[in-house]
């Protein structure tokens, strides 16, 4: 069982990258504190006399959760805005498949001209972050369990309810766009 | 490209952009807090507990001096029944609720309770098949 100073030293060590993947996903900084709190108050009422070792994927499939309930809540009350709104009967298409496994971000970010080859490093660090927020949902989510929250690929599946195959090909598909937008915005690693 | 040194790479420079403005600092804080005061106490044994709380309530009375011993002794056993029905019964939800996590955590749950509203409607909808 994780000691009180075991569960603290954890949520304390994960909570800003937690804040900074949920941002990443929901793109609103309100919405990621909420996630986050609801992430810790759920962990600790419901998983706190876990073991320690256990705490981390806990975390992380409950943040995964909770960012899959916000975009499901966003729908639903997007298709009420939609339905209470317009009078005319335009409609896009229902779409079978999960939306998550496709969704790509919106292209509302700007632009820049390559930068020159010595960057600051907040400006390499920005660049990095608007490209993660581009990626497909679940490569963003492996990539970011696999090289930020250092979990394996076995635990990184079952953090995601997927198969390890399917860990690694999102891994690898999002290392190559990362890499290939990167390099797009002069920034070689 | 070695997707290993480059996920290193991306590591490094992530974690350099951590520091929070001091509302957002305080929020992350704040929320810590409370959820480590809400945190679950380990489940303690049924006749551990039920001593315990038995106990207690002979300790409210005055103890043992204060009354009658043929009054007191089914009386203590009546509450002791109820403190162990009652313990059981909170280790009976708490080992539901373990039984989830574990088959979480080990892989076991089958792709469709991921797709389910809540996972106790798919306990609810595996026993009555077993």
């Amino acid at each position: 069982m994780a000691s009180r100073s075991e569960l603290s030293a954890f949520l304390e060590s994960v909570e800003r990258r937690a804040f900074k993947q949920a941002v990443f996903a929901v793109r609103d900084d309100e919405a990621a504190l909420d996630i986050v709190q609801d992430a810790m108050l759920r962990l600790a009422e419901k998983y706190g006399h876990r073991p320690a070792e256990e705490l981390p994927l806990l975390f992380h499939r409950i943040v995964q959760n909770a960012i899959r309930d916000w975009f499901r809540r966003q729908k639903v009350r997007s298709l009420w805005t939609t339905l209470l709104s317009s009078l005319s009967p335009s409609r896009g298409e229902d779409d079978e498949q999960d939306p998550l496994e496709t969704l790509q971000a919106a292209d509302g970010s700007n632009t820049q001209e390559a930068p020159a080859e010595q960057l600051e490093r907040a400006q390499v660090l920005e660049i990095i972050e608007q490209e993660l927020v581009r990626l497909p949902v679940r490569q963003r989510e492996a990539f970011v369990m696999r090289y930020w929250e250092e979990l394996d690929v076995a635990e990184t599946a079952r953090v995601m309810g997927c198969s390890e195959g399917s860990v690694k090909t999102h891994c690898s598909r999002a290392a190559h766009a990362l890499a290939a937008a990167l390099r797009a915005r002069g920034i070689t690693l | 490209m070695n997707e290993f040194q480059f996920g290193d790479k991306i590591r490094h420079i992530l974690n350099q952009g951590l520091s929070l403005d001091s509302r957002k600092a305080a929020r992350l804080q704040a929320a810590r807090e409370l959820a480590l005061a809400r945190r679950r106490p380990e489940p303690v044994g049924v006749v551990a507990s039920a001593g315990v709380w038995a106990g207690n309530m002979v300790g409210d009375f005055g103890g043992w001096t204060g009354l009658s011993l043929r009054l007191l002794a089914p009386i203590a056993m009546l509450l002791i029944g109820f403190g162990a029905i009652y313990t059981w019964q909170q280790n009976q939800r708490a080992a539901e609720v373990e039984e989830i996590d574990a088959q979480l955590l080990t892989g076991d749950l089958p792709i469709d309770a991921y797709l389910d509203r809540g996972f106790q409607n798919y306990l609810k909808t595996r026993a009555a098949e077993e």
